[in-house]
């Protein structure tokens, strides 16, 4: 099974920059996974709609990014980006393209993104200030996220 | 009082707020909150080495990275005294006719077109016209390929520096992009004629037109900061013609000319004033619109962003072409200690950098002006005028109409975060 691992978010900007460390740190620690031939790593900080571009040809995904809810930071969101509900087309929404809106455009635009698994692992942020890097409790997680990567690709290759 | 109120603005780059209080068909205030402009990054700028400079501005914006890379590059040569090679220049032209694609299809068919279609969404599109949206997103693809062929990876791209580029890109990958690029030159052309069939909103206003004009091309980059009122500046003495100060209600800096008065900038200013040096399909497609220039109705930004994505593929067929990587991708710096100012026209419209740096090559300072700030003061003045006329809607279309409006500016407002907002929907209950 072909798999795309997508970190995202904007490395200038603390804890959005979670994502991209997630991944980095998962390639380093778990090379033979990540080097495999099915695999496919990728670090993008703006995607907006071009992660269409980046799930193609995948047969699943797992894409990494920091998250905003009432839950405490650093702590670690596993979702099925189908469940989510942060996209309504209402004044509320004020970027123009998430990753939950994006996906849900694909899907219903793209046959091959119709039914393409996807994973959301989400990391609760609690600061998005320019320039000041991850905060404690979220940089103390990251660990535990590439644990949680390591885990979710490895359930995707298995099958 | 009557209140219209957009706590945050949909289908914008960041976030933004609206404010407009009605007072007998009047409209008595208006304002549109910014909260996060790119100043923070010239702060963030200073002590840098100023080849670090172009990497970081490129993040302030994700939809266009490339006009910051640019301005700022620019702006450092000019500090150093560096001229850049011919091909140098022709690939970063190239570069920015990338950004133009991918901005322009972005904004026409997924940020505008639903206003016009009487869609809130782009999904609601898809939904009536699935090819239409397969189409942009083609379209946008092609510009993010040129991006990833030249600069590396296509948000914020990497191969840019001071002097140059790092490297020469392989031609190859650029060369396997011109089926595409004839594909999206049909495409674009088509989407001017489409443009066309949409119902605009009346709305009429006599601008000050502002971008940067060249002698020998449309202007995107280099050239003199020109004015529909006559007014012609050198871009080191751009800031002799055009001020920025602190209002109450934003964060962010709103530009003025130095007599006071508001002025445009972005695609209906690009055309206004350069329009005649079009290549021949984008001329041709302008004729055949029948539009009169100059043009007056800020809605209308939609036509004029569809001739220059005509303009943008036109162009990146030739340059595509007449790649020919030979001598040095850039030139080799001699640090010395002095001041610089760059401007090039982002998707969005003129966008100013200057910078000081020391004997070291570090920056002692930097002012960075986006073209959002300088439109910021036409948008609320232009919604001033549109208010008699939205004072006599009911409430949903008049925040629609005016939410339309600053919409149709395309303003980039923030350095956009990228966080989901996370709200779970718990589907059993």
């Amino acid at each position: 099974m072909k798999v795309a691992v997508i970190g995202i978010g904007q490395s200038l900007r603390g804890d959005d920059a979670a994502g991209l460390d997630a991944i980095r740190q998962w390639q380093e620690e778990h090379p033979e996974t990540a080097g495999r031939p099915e695999v496919r790593v990728e670090a993008s900080e703006l995607p907006g709609l071009a992660l269409l571009d980046l799930l193609q040809d995948a047969e699943a995904a797992i894409i990494v990014d920091a998250v905003k809810s009432s839950a405490m930071p650093g702590t670690i969101h596993r979702i099925n980006p189908d469940d989510l509900s942060a996209f309504t087309s209402d004044a509320q929404s004020a970027h123009g393209w998430g990753v939950t809106e994006t996906i849900q455009l694909g899907r219903k635009l793209y046959p091959t993104l119709k039914n393409l698994p996807i994973r959301l692992i989400g990391i609760e942020a609690e600061q998005f200030s320019m320039g000041s890097g991850l905060s404690q409790k979220v940089a103390q997680t990251i660990p535990a996220l590439c644990r949680t990567i390591e885990d979710e690709v490895q359930t995707f290759l298995g099958k | 009082m009557k209140t219209i109120e957009v706590p945050a603005l949909a289908r914008v780059e960041g976030e933004g707020g609206l404010y407009i209080g009605l007072e007998k068909g009047k409209a008595v205030e208006i304002r549109l909150d910014i909260y996060e402009p790119p100043r923070f990054f010239e702060g963030f700028l200073h002590g840098r080495f100023l080849q670090e400079v172009p990497d970081i501005t490129a993040r302030i914006c994700g939809i266009c990275p490339v006009a910051y890379q640019m301005s700022s590059a620019f702006a450092l040569e000019n500090a150093l005294g560096i001229k850049i090679a011919p091909q140098v220049r022709a690939l970063r032209r190239l570069m920015y006719d990338g950004e133009y694609i991918e901005s322009h299809a972005l904004h026409i068919y997924m940020l505008q077109a639903p206003d016009l279609l009487g869609k809130e969404s782009a999904f609601e599109v898809a939904a009536i016209a699935p090819d239409v949206v397969k189409n942009a997103l083609r379209l946008k693809k092609i510009g993010n390929e040129i991006l990833k062929a030249i600069g590396g990876r296509s948000v914020h791209p990497v191969n840019v520096c001071v002097g140059g580029f790092y490297q020469w890109p392989d031609a190859e990958p650029l060369k396997a992009l011109l089926q595409e690029l004839e594909w999206g030159l049909r495409v674009s052309i088509d989407s001017v004629k489409w443009a066309l069939t949409l119902p605009y909103p009346d709305l009429e206003i006599d601008y000050e037109s502002v971008a940067l004009h060249h002698p020998d091309e449309y202007g995107v980059i280099e050239g003199e900061v020109w004015s529909s009122k006559g007014r012609k500046l050198s871009i080191a003495d751009y800031e002799k013609g055009y001020i920025e100060e602190h209002v109450k209600h934003s964060n962010a800096l709103h530009g003025h000319t130095v007599d006071g008065n508001t002025y445009l900038v972005g695609p209906i200013a690009r055309l206004n004033l350069n329009h005649e040096q079009l290549l021949p399909n984008a001329l041709k497609a302008l004729k055949e619109s029948k539009l009169k220039l100059p043009l007056k109705n800020p809605y209308k930004s939609l036509i004029a962003r569809a001739v220059e994505l005509v303009q943008s593929f036109e162009e990146a067929i030739e340059l595509v072409k007449n790649y020919k990587p030979e001598g040095p991708a850039h030139v080799e710096l001699k640090l010395k200690a002095g001041e610089g100012a760059g401007a090039t026209e982002a998707p969005r419209g003129l966008l100013y950098h200057r910078y000081q740096i020391d004997d070291n090559g570090l920056v002692t300072f930097a002012k960075i002006t986006p073209p959002t700030a300088q439109n910021l003061p036409r948008i609320e003045a232009d919604l001033f005028q549109l208010a008699p006329k939205i004072v006599k809607m009911p409430e949903v279309e008049a925040t629609l109409t005016a939410e339309h409006l600053v919409r149709s500016y395309d303003p980039c407002i923030s350095c956009a975060t990228h966080f989901l907002k996370l709200k779970v929907e718990d589907k059993d209950k």
